[in-house]
């Protein structure tokens, strides 16, 4: 229990967070000790090795080293800097290059134009995308003896229906969509995604975020309507058409799907956003001399999507042993646990629990990263149906419109 | 020609005339010609996301083009061309004054500062300024708060961000240099005797800069409007950056169709509509300015009276001023120091608008805070890596400069002169020695790895010096060639080619990166060509090699036109006497035409390498793992956090860059060019 935690968050801010309490659930909050922030800080450094034997010691921690470069391709600030960087390099032996992709379907277009040359060792598409690239061979099979540490992840997060049998994908981490708002501009309480979309049209009108994705767009009407948004009858979609283009996009002011930093920077009073992205946007409000205080953070509602963005190792990759051992050495506990006090997003170990009272007694906003059984049964998994075409052409749409 | 005597050439060119030229035609033929064909075919296709190229073909249809006329899509092309046109003519109210200041008011030394003051800003990466917009314009930011506390805001603070705006302020701002440089060249090449013979006959200061200097700069306001308004229609970066949903601009929506939304036949029938709106646009703006003078004359006898009974009524006052003893001509002349003033005060605002910018990326490099755009009231070194810890910087500052002083010795060695001349450290030693040092610092020093070894920002500044030295060396060898030709054996084809080159400079870059986009999985399959393009040859991936073809085409269309303006200054009277002298045409190639046309190249290639190693466009749409360079990989950056460290990067790329563009200088002026000169050849007149 000795760890001793990084301290990123400096002292200017962390004294100015300290002043709000970030967990109902009584943690004590002595300071900000979340490593949601830096990358490259000379602040204390943090130990892989001391401190855990009791609950964890039925984890394995097979480190395969490898060597050379790895390229990832990967959704924007997804892993701590120091894993990517220093770490991998004295752990694994391998310098990773990392590149940014903002949805899915850039990334599915990426590969596939340049169809198993891209170079690209890592990819990390969302689950219903992965039968699609598994389909145009845009991604190879894994080779599970070179992950010994698969068995580290809790086993509701392995065998997903879009990979029964984790032949092409590892879970990376998951989360969940809701929004944060200004409650200094959005005076009412708002709880319900019903609640976010009415205050996007009145009094947060042209001052509002949306995520930049289809499925994500086209969701938030289908749960506030009370729909499940896999829903394909055409008249639901005729309807979300109809209601997002000719209604909502005029008081759109930005499709977003990292709001945090222009959070801090004030452009928005309310923007949809996923959890993990959310929980900084505290930090970077501090940063920018705001009060989170005035910030608050809503899980969507009646229903939000459980979405679980993965590893896989792309078709043609240069290096396919040093991605295998990436993705071995990402299910190391306590790698595992340094990424998502990074990210914010839950990485799927077993155990989380004790896992993170031993390894991250300090993590703060924790209500952002870990969802109570209430809310994950509101959850709902996107499926790949006919009607994503659809929606993305809705999407496109609102885009057009909202640039009225 | 005049010095011809002989009457029949020694050698007859057994090669036909455009055979210099061909590799061009190649290279032109293949990368551009026949992928801006294949969009145009894919726009009449049909999506289809099951295939691996999303096009279906079987139902060929103009449904795509009737969508892109749906009011929806048609809003954002309207709203582009609308910013587009306001912000050339923004530019040109804007510069005008300042081309003018610079041309005519002010000595030889000024005018080259001015002139380098507007060229400077744009060496800092274009991405990196753009997004530096954000740090003034937030609505939580410091300027915002002052304002505020004046009351000139709303408690809202500034509301910009996120609309046209903002992107209208920074297209104007991105673009602002490339008008002001034609426009001074314009100017500068104006015979002043023209401006003293109107004024002479009478003509008043307005009168002379509306009849005599402006139209006179007819052809450097036209360059100036294509310079600009061309590129701001296909501009990608900044609408992404600033422009939120309200700021959409079409080129945005067309990479977006590419890629997001894997749309691919509408994003074809929208590029294609793109291009047609540009160069409608260019033919109505031309027509109007054709007109224009024409419908005006019809009402030259009413004008000439005005001015008659205008200049008697002016002559009796002088004659009454005079018959009462006061000076005649005190009023002229303050009015001539209250413009220079204004003019001079102008140029001035125009510059720090210019500067401000590069002076908030050089700030939030110091940010203690992680978000570059948030500056957290604190400031750091830490993204600097170890340059400022005591020993680092000292060993860094005395490597540099023991270099200079080596350069020193040796040149003055060399030519055997005194030691320590004050005009060695300005012309070729401080900067060759500074690049030098800069470079061997970076091999052997661990100073690059400790800032830039995280997040891949010493990869990406590497891949972008290999990427634009590949691409101005293929520019240089295009374009020189094909120059070369286009000067000296015209002939029926060089109409046709000269149509290609204007077509790549016209064609908007996210068209080019569309085309090249969806054209290399294509060629894949090409015996060796698609083995270059996919396994790379030597040490250089597939994605540099894409990287060279892409960012060439616009360079060589540079240097082509730069060779070509330098060879037809010069007559071939020395390449006929050196055939006349029995040299056969390699020889004579080499020893005549290849020393005159030598400055040309190297002020092309080093034009070149600036444009290529700031392109963010072409480059984002065809990069690989593995090629990625500065601007895509801080384009990737933009889409969630950047983080300060961008803004080392993009301040050591301008050291570079700086470094490069002053042997530019250097070496036109040992050419013994002006400052004139210097900034004609960078706007390629």
């Amino acid at each position: 229990m000795a760890k001793q935690l990084r301290m990123l968050a400096p002292e200017a801010f962390r004294e100015h967070l300290s002043r709000r309490a970030f967990i109902t659930g009584g943690t004590a909050a002595a300071g900000f000790a979340v490593v949601l922030a830096a990358c490259g800080g000379s602040e204390e450094e943090s130990n892989g090795d001391s401190g855990s034997e009791a609950a964890s010691g039925d984890y394995s921690r097979v480190i395969n080293t490898s060597s050379g470069s790895l390229a990832m391709y990967t959704w924007g600030d997804y892993n701590d800097p120091e894993i990517v960087g220093a770490l991998a390099e004295s752990e694994l032996g391998v310098t990773m290059k990392v590149d940014y992709y903002p949805s899915n379907e850039d990334l599915i277009t990426k590969l596939a134009a340049s169809n198993g040359n891209s170079g690209f060792d890592i990819v990390v598409p969302t689950g219903p995308y992965v039968p699609q690239m598994i389909e145009k061979g845009l991604i190879q099979k894994l080779d599970m003896s070179k992950l010994p540490n698969f068995g580290n992840l809790d086993p509701a997060y392995v065998s997903q229906a879009w990979d029964p049998n984790n032949e092409y994908s590892v879970c990376k981490n998951w989360g969940s969509t809701g929004y944060f708002y200004n409650k200094t501009k959005i005076t009412r309480k708002m709880e319900t995604w019903q609640d976010f979309i009415d205050a996007c049209m009145n009094e947060g009108s042209g001052n509002c975020a949306m995520i930049d994705t289809a499925p994500n767009l086209c969701g938030m009407w289908y749960w506030a309507n009370g729909h499940n948004w896999n829903d394909q009858d055409p008249a639901k979609l005729d309807a979300c058409e109809k209601f997002l283009v000719d209604e909502f996009a005029q008081h759109i002011k930005a499709f977003d799907s990292y709001p945090s930093t222009k959070l801090a920077e004030g452009a928005y009073s309310l923007a949809m956003g996923w959890n993990g992205d959310l929980r900084q946007a505290y930090v970077r409000i501090a940063d920018a001399g705001g009060n989170p205080d005035e910030w608050v953070w809503v899980l969507g509602a009646p229903a939000t999507e459980l979405w679980m963005d993965n590893y896989c190792i792309a078709a043609g990759a240069p290096n396919p042993d040093a991605a295998h051992a990436w993705i071995n050495w990402e299910l190391v506990p306590e790698i595992s646990i340094k990424d998502l006090q990074y990210h914010g997003y839950n990485t799927g170990m077993k155990n989380m629990d004790t896992l993170v009272a031993e390894l991250a007694p300090d993590l703060e906003l924790g209500d952002m990263i870990f969802f109570s059984d209430e809310q994950v049964a509101t959850f709902q998994t996107q499926e790949i149906t006919p009607s994503l075409d659809r929606m993305v052409d809705i999407f496109n749409k609102v885009k057009a419109k909202a640039g009225a | 020609m005049t010095a011809t005597v002989a009457p029949e050439k020694r050698w007859r060119p057994r090669a036909p005339r455009f055979a210099l030229a061909l590799p061009s035609m190649v290279w032109y033929t293949a990368f551009f010609i026949v992928p801006i064909a294949l969009v145009v075919v894919y726009s009449f296709g049909t999506k289809d996301t099951s295939k691996l190229v999303p096009v279906d073909f079987s139902n060929p249809s103009t449904r795509s083009y009737s969508e892109v006329f749906d009011e929806t899509f048609f809003v954002v092309f309207r709203s582009t061309v609308r910013i587009a046109i306001t912000a050339t003519l923004l530019c040109l109210l804007i510069g005008l004054p300042v081309a003018y200041f610079a041309a005519f008011k002010v000595s030889e030394k000024w005018r080259a500062i001015v002139l380098a003051a507007v060229v400077v800003p744009s060496f800092t990466s274009f991405l990196i300024r753009t997004v530096a917009w954000r740090i003034p314009l937030a609505p939580n930011g410091n300027l915002s708060k002052w304002m505020q506390d004046l009351g000139v805001v709303g408690e809202n603070g500034i509301q910009v961000l996120e609309t046209a705006a903002a992107v209208q302020l920074a297209i104007v701002y991105n673009y602002l240099g490339f008008m002001i440089l034609p426009l001074y060249v314009a100017f500068d090449r104006i015979d002043v005797r023209l401006r003293e013979a109107s004024k002479d006959l009478g003509a008043g200061r307005a009168s002379t800069f509306f009849s005599v200097t402006l139209p006179l700069a007819g052809p450097g306001i036209a360059a100036g409007v294509l310079l600009t308004f061309i590129p701001m229609c296909g501009d990608y970066v900044t609408a992404t950056v600033l422009g939120g949903a309200k700021g959409n601009m079409i080129g945005a929506m067309i990479a977006s169709q590419f890629s997001g939304a894997q749309n691919w036949p509408l994003g074809a029938a929208m590029a294609v509509l793109m291009i047609g709106a540009v160069l409608l646009t260019l033919v109505v703006g031309a027509a109007i300015v054709w007109l224009f003078p024409r419908l005006l004359g019809l009402f030259e006898p009413l004008i000439q009276q005005w001015r008659r009974s205008r200049a008697s009524s002016a002559a009796q006052s002088a004659a009454a001023t005079a018959a009462s003893g006061a000076e005649p001509s005190r009023r002229w002349s303050i009015a001539d120091g209250v413009l220079q003033r204004s003019l001079g005060v102008w140029t001035i605002l125009v510059l720090v608008f210019l500067f401000i910018p590069v002076g908030l990326v050089f700030l939030h490099s110091f940010n203690r805070g992680n978000s570059f755009t948030i500056f957290a009231n604190a400031v750091s070194t830490k993204w600097w890596g170890e340059l400022f810890d005591g020993a680092m910087f000292f060993t860094t500052v005395l490597r540099f400069a023991v270099f200079i002083g080596a350069a020193v010795i040796a040149k003055r060695l060399l030519t055997r002169r005194a030691l320590f001349g004050r005009a060695a450290y300005t012309v070729w030693i401080a900067p060759g020695a500074f690049a030098l040092a800069l470079v061997i610092n970076g091999l052997l020093t661990s100073w690059y790895a400790t800032i830039f070894d995280f997040a891949g920002v010493g990869d990406a500044i590497r891949n972008s010096f290999i990427a634009a030295f590949g691409a101005t060396v293929i520019a240089v060898a295009l374009g020189g060639t094909s120059g070369v030709a286009l000067a000296r054996r015209p002939g029926a084809w060089s109409n046709a080619f000269m149509v290609v080159v204007f077509l790549i400079l016209v064609t908007p870059e996210i068209m080019d990166a569309i085309a090249l986009a969806t054209w290399f999985p294509r060629i894949q399959d090409v015996a060796v060509i698609g083995h270059i393009f996919t396994e790379g040859w030597g040490p250089f991936n597939g994605g540099i090699n894409k990287l060279w073809v892409g960012q060439s085409l616009y360079a060589s269309a540079v240097v082509t036109l730069i060779v070509r303006a330098r060879l037809a200054g010069l007559d071939e009277s020395l390449e006929q006497a050196a055939a006349d002298l029995g040299a056969p045409p390699g020889r004579a190639f080499r020893q005549i035409t290849l020393p005159l046309i030598a400055s040309a190249m190297i002020a092309g290639g080093l034009l070149s390498f600036a444009l290529c190693l700031d392109n963010a466009v072409i480059s984002t749409l065809i990069s690989e793992a593995g090629s990625t360079t500065f601007p895509v990989a801080l384009l990737g950056a933009t889409r969630s956090t950047i983080k300060p460290f961008w803004g080392v990067g993009a301040i050591s790329l301008f050291v570079v860059t700086m470094a490069s563009l002053w042997f530019l200088v250097v070496i036109l002026r040992r050419g013994g060019a002006s400052a004139g000169n210097i900034a004609a050849t960078l706007t390629g007149n």
